[in-house]
């Protein structure tokens, strides 16, 4: 079995702002073709881990391998290659075709650009006749946010990073962005990167959802991030008020603000009401929102509702045997104490 | 009332009987303003890119020179510009006193901060987004550069206009620097305020309307450019 050359290769990156580090990646392969995701609470160093990618800003500290070659930004050799679509959407002060074709300008590509335009903006669901000469200051923020997808998609990147895509956009359009992103990739093999909150979305887009925590690498794959504050009970655990009434018990935390960490493998679900056996076991009660089943490994998952808090737990058989599952029912979370680790 | 409504009457009869000395005045205005609006622009448009873009040791301390050289009074401009050109000058050899160029070359010291300043703060006030949306496009350092200058070419245009403005309708320069000579440096405003201390309405308010009309003209003209 061959092994392909990683599009990138972060090494040692460091980044600071005004003296103070925002992202710290010892080391990160993003392979060719894959669609990865990135998910972190604000503050993680998402967007400024795509800048870099992107070529926007230069690391601090580090070096990116751009197909296995040292790359910094406006270098000949990813200039073309990467795109990069921020949160907000930003168009020139020009019409929507102006702005589509910005960047096939740049690339000097003017054979066939009015039916690449048109063609991009149908991809992204605007319609060429209406949008085509549509001034800037006459789209909304959906369209505004559809037309910029459009100017990174007419350039068939290598690399398309996104950033919070579906943030400011309905349903339709999160679901359209979704589609053109694995479209992207079956059709001329770009590598994905996307970091969004909307952590379902991205495990039903991406291939792999890498997490971020204050500037570093959490694990990948299903987790449960769970932030502070925690207030001390009389039996020497800790708990969070999540409403309700409702607490959920964790172990004594390194502070008061720190931020929990709960595998979906080690949750278990019973059925409602059942009593926890076991001095170090702890359960919550919770409601069921959600069923998935996760594309690459093959597990059934839930999403559980609890007051202001959503667990995912990772549904086993043996789970199946003792209570039926279905979007709404309640359910009791078990759960050992000492499998709750802190971040 | 009289004086007046014979004034715009007579005004209206010297500008479209083609009066000499009027049209001599409004020659002269137009020479030396396009002269100083080209080197202000040429030179301030960059300039205020540059302090509104880029980030350098001193930036507000420069910032805060160019926008106090926005109150520089126009009849302290006159007065430097006659020491330096003047015979005892060190300038005197190049005979600009009393020249048109030596009015352009006054002209150019009050329209350059407005060019710069109001520049540098349409810059300022660009999509702070912009930056990365080039770069993500393929944008090179030199078509970053001038797309950034497009994207704030309303805001260049407003900074020359203002500039525009205030040289056109500047006495303190022409007067000191030019002289006021009839057929010569006598500019629009150099000939109202002349022309007025003489009790000669009509010929003043011939002017007024001049001026009037150009305004209008230059801003016809933007507006023209900003509906492209």
């Amino acid at each position: 079995m061959t092994v392909s050359q990683p599009v990138y290769q972060l090494d040692n990156i460091v980044h600071r702002y005004n003296g103070q580090p925002v992202l710290n990646i010892d080391h990160l392969d993003i392979q060719p073709s894959s669609i990865v995701g990135l998910v972190g609470p604000n503050g993680s160093g998402k967007s400024t881990l795509l800048k870099i990618m992107g070529f926007i800003q230069k690391p601090t500290e580090g070096q990116i391998l751009f197909n296995g070659k040292p790359a910094v930004p406006f270098d000949e050799a990813v200039r073309f290659q990467v795109t990069l679509l921020t949160q907000e959407p930003c168009l020139m002060k020009r019409p929507v075709f102006k702005n589509v074709a910005y960047g096939l300008n740049v690339r000097g590509d003017n054979k066939n650009q009015e039916k690449l335009v048109c063609d991009a903006l149908a991809m992204v669901g605007l319609d060429p006749n209406t949008f085509y000469r549509r001034p800037w200051d006459q789209l909304s923020g959906g369209e505004a946010q559809r037309v910029a997808l459009a100017a990174r998609l007419v350039l068939k990147p290598k690399v398309l990073l996104l950033d919070e895509p579906t943030a400011n956009v309905d349903a339709a359009s999160s679901e359209l962005i979704r589609s053109e992103s694995i479209r992207a990739r079956s059709d001329w093999g770009a590598t994905i990167v996307i970091a969004s909150h909307d952590r379902q979305w991205l495990y039903d887009v991406c291939d792999e959802v890498l997490h971020l925590f204050k500037g570093k690498p959490a694990g990948s794959g299903r987790s449960n991030m769970i932030f502070g504050p925690w207030v001390q009970k009389g039996d020497g655990c800790y708990a969070k008020r999540i409403g309700d009434g409702t607490v959920l018990i964790v172990p004594p935390p390194p502070n008061e603000d720190a931020t929990a960490f709960m595998d979906p493998a080690s949750i278990r679900i019973v059925p409602a009401n059942e009593k926890t056996t076991g001095k170090d076991m702890a359960s919550v009660e919770g409601k069921i929102i959600r069923l998935s089943l996760d594309q690459p490994s093959g597990h059934l998952f839930a999403d559980v509702r609890i007051g202001s808090l959503t667990l995912v737990v990772c549904v086993e058989e043996s789970h199946l045997v003792t209570t039926t599952l279905h979007r709404g029912w309640p359910v009791t979370l078990t759960y050992r104490l000492d499998s709750v680790s802190w971040l | 009332m009289d004086f007046i409504l014979a004034g715009f009457i007579e005004a209206f009869q010297l500008l479209l009987g083609g009066d000499g000395e009027t049209w001599s005045a409004v020659t002269a205005t137009i020479k030396a303003s396009t002269g100083s609006m080209a080197v202000s622009l040429v030179l301030g448009v960059p300039l205020g890119f540059v302090l509104g873009y880029f980030d350098f040791p001193a930036k507000r301390q420069t910032r805060l020179v160019v926008d106090t050289a926005l109150a520089l009074p126009t009849v302290f401009i006159g007065l430097m510009v006659y020491a330096f050109i003047s015979n005892r000058g060190p300038l005197g050899g190049m005979g600009l006193l009393f020249t048109i160029s030596g009015i352009a070359i006054g002209q150019t010291f009050l329209a350059l901060p407005v060019v710069i300043a109001l520049s540098a703060t349409a810059v300022e006030s660009m999509d702070r987004h912009l930056k990365m949306l080039l770069i993500s496009l393929g944008a090179s350092r030199r078509e970053l550069l001038f797309s950034s200058l497009w994207e704030v070419r309303y805001g260049v245009l407003a900074a020359g206009l203002t500039a525009y403005g205030r040289v056109m309708t500047e006495v303190g320069i022409s007067m000191m620097v030019g002289g006021n000579i009839k057929w010569h440096t006598r500019t629009i405003t150099t000939a109202i305020a002349l022309e007025t201390g003489k009790g000669m309405f009509s010929t003043g308010i011939a002017l007024g309307v001049v001026l009037l009309v150009i305004a209008f003209g230059v801003n016809v003209c933007l507006s023209f450019l900003r509906s492209k």
